[in-house]
């Protein structure tokens, strides 16, 4: 509709059939899949690194009163920078590569991962980690068998959270080295004028980001809010 | 054999200091079914909770079989108001829970949860989760995972309070059977005199502001008790009597001062005057 009231010529504002085109040219000859490929392993990676780190974090944050205090503001703080702004330094650290976008990306979900942990951990019911003094367990076993999963609503959520912060930071980090990826896909149409190319690949980081959202996370984190009680549907 | 020797403790609050115990002193032989009854804010729960070794005393000796209670631990168990399972856990894997810290083996740590869940009547949901259950059942689960741990000692803050009236008169039933069959050393609290009588062998009454313990009635009354039965219901009386100054107190501190018992409790009504204001 808008395409035919003609505001934009035709290389700014595409036709659905010619994006429906090009993307079904992109499949066919594998430079969309390859793209999805790459940027997909890279966000692996950069979340894999960043759960690791954020849950780790998180716990020693919550074990050593002295961390909490002298680290927690300063992670709210950090948490607010948009990660794209690490790519600058990550850049000058790591070289225009790969190393630099998965850095942006680990960073930018760390925070919000450690800050879900530590405020899940504090939320949990008093009566819980009473009931587990009384029952004898101690130190690391209550920690395990009581704290983190009375936490795991929480830590999920932080998670999910964690998630769509990584993926913003791929694409933007991805739009702004010039490598390879879904985002640099999207750039290289911005370059050649392809508005149809452009559309497309929002369109499929749109698909993307939805599919893991919904199937991934959404399924993961409905399965436990059910199982902890949090939610009556099933 | 349970010793507490002049316990104080001491709430810092906004205000001040409050004293929530003063000057407790209280043994409890082995086996006994004791109840503590008072007013709220009578620290009969913060009493309960040094017990259990969850507080600490301020001063004042705790003593357990002639060893001082430093900490919690499994040789008390406690139940709570609310059944404190564990969510993400089956009932059956709850149940479990105590006796797998205590390092009980797999094989024995299900027949024993079995067992206990048969002596609550719920075998039945021994694979569903908590939050599948009526607030009556998981109470039920609370008490059949207290009673696994094989504790000499059964501590309990108010269990059936949030529960219906028959689901209370069926676990008042249950605990009774119990505490006969297991010979545990039970320590009760509530606010419900009547539950206290039906089930105590003694019953302890406590007043508040300070927290002190003030007089102990012992119930000497034929098992399985009634709510209905005469003596009992005479016992309440002696009890609610010693009680009545106790709740006034606390009343009058928390509504306003010309409130009193005497003056509120009768309830009048204009179509029941006959005539006499004319």
């Amino acid at each position: 509709m808008v395409y035919r009231t003609g505001i934009w010529p035709s290389f700014l504002f595409p036709s659905p059939s010619g994006v429906l085109e090009n993307l079904s040219a992109g499949i066919q000859d594998l430079s969309i899949p390859i793209a999805a490929q790459i940027s997909i392993q890279r966000l692996f990676i950069g979340y894999s690194i960043s759960l690791v780190i954020g849950l780790l974090l998180g716990i020693m944050i919550d074990r050593i009163k002295y961390l909490d205090q002298a680290l927690s503001p300063l992670l709210l703080g950090v948490q607010t920078l948009p990660s794209i702004c690490w790519l600058p330094l990550a850049i000058l650290w790591f070289g225009l590569g790969e190393e630099a976008i998965i850095f942006v990306i680990a960073i930018g979900s760390i925070f919000s991962i450690s800050m879900a942990v530590v405020s899940g951990i504090k939320q949990i019911p008093h009566l819980y980690i009473r009931a587990a003094k009384t029952m004898g367990a101690k130190g690391l076993r209550r920690y395990t068998s009581v704290v983190i999963p009375a936490a795991l609503p929480a830590i999920i959520s932080g998670m999910k959270q964690g998630w769509s912060f990584a993926w913003r930071a791929l694409m933007a980090g991805e739009l702004l080295t010039p490598t390879s990826g879904l985002g640099y896909v999207l750039i290289m149409g911005r370059d050649l004028h392809d508005m149809n190319q452009v559309v497309g690949i929002m369109i499929v980081i749109v698909i993307m980001g939805v599919v893991t959202d919904r199937l991934l996370f959404g399924r993961v984190e409905h399965a436990i809010l059910y199982r902890w009680g949090l939610t009556r549907s099933h | 054999m349970l010793e507490i020797v002049n316990v104080h403790k001491n709430f810092k609050t906004k205000n001040g200091v409050t004293n929530a115990l003063q000057e407790v002193n209280l043994s409890v032989k082995n086996g006994d079914f004791v109840v503590l009854v008072g007013p709220s804010g009578c620290g009969k729960s913060t009493l309960l909770n040094i017990i259990a070794g969850l507080e600490k005393a301020t001063s004042g000796q705790v003593s357990k079989s002639g060893r001082p209670i430093l900490d919690a631990g499994p040789d008390r168990m406690v139940m709570f108001q609310e059944a404190a399972l564990f969510p993400w856990l089956k009932v059956i894997d709850n149940v479990e829970y105590g006796m797998k810290i205590k390092g009980t083996g797999k094989r024995e740590r299900r027949e024993k949860a079995i067992h206990y869940l048969k002596m609550v009547h719920l075998t039945r949901f021994a694979s569903a989760y908590p939050h599948e259950l009526s607030v009556g059942m998981r109470q039920r689960v609370a008490l059949a995972r207290a009673l696994s741990m094989d504790s000499d000692m059964l501590l309990m803050d108010e269990p059936f309070a949030a529960l219906d009236s028959q689901t209370k008169s069926i676990l008042h039933a249950e605990l009774q059977q119990i505490w006969g069959a297991t010979k545990k050393t039970i320590i009760f609290v509530t606010h419900n005199v009547e539950e206290a009588v039906l089930l105590a062998e003694r019953v302890i009454v406590m007043t508040a502001n300070p927290g002190r313990i003030k007089k102990e009635f012992r119930v000497q009354l034929a098992r399985p008790r009634n709510m209905e039965d005469i003596d009992l219901t005479r016992t309440v009386g002696q009890i609610l009597g010693e009680l009545k100054e106790e709740v006034e107190k606390v009343a009058k501190a928390e509504l306003d001062s010309d409130w009193s018992l005497e003056n509120s409790s009768f309830i009048s009504r204009p179509d029941t005057h006959l005539g006499n204001g004319i």
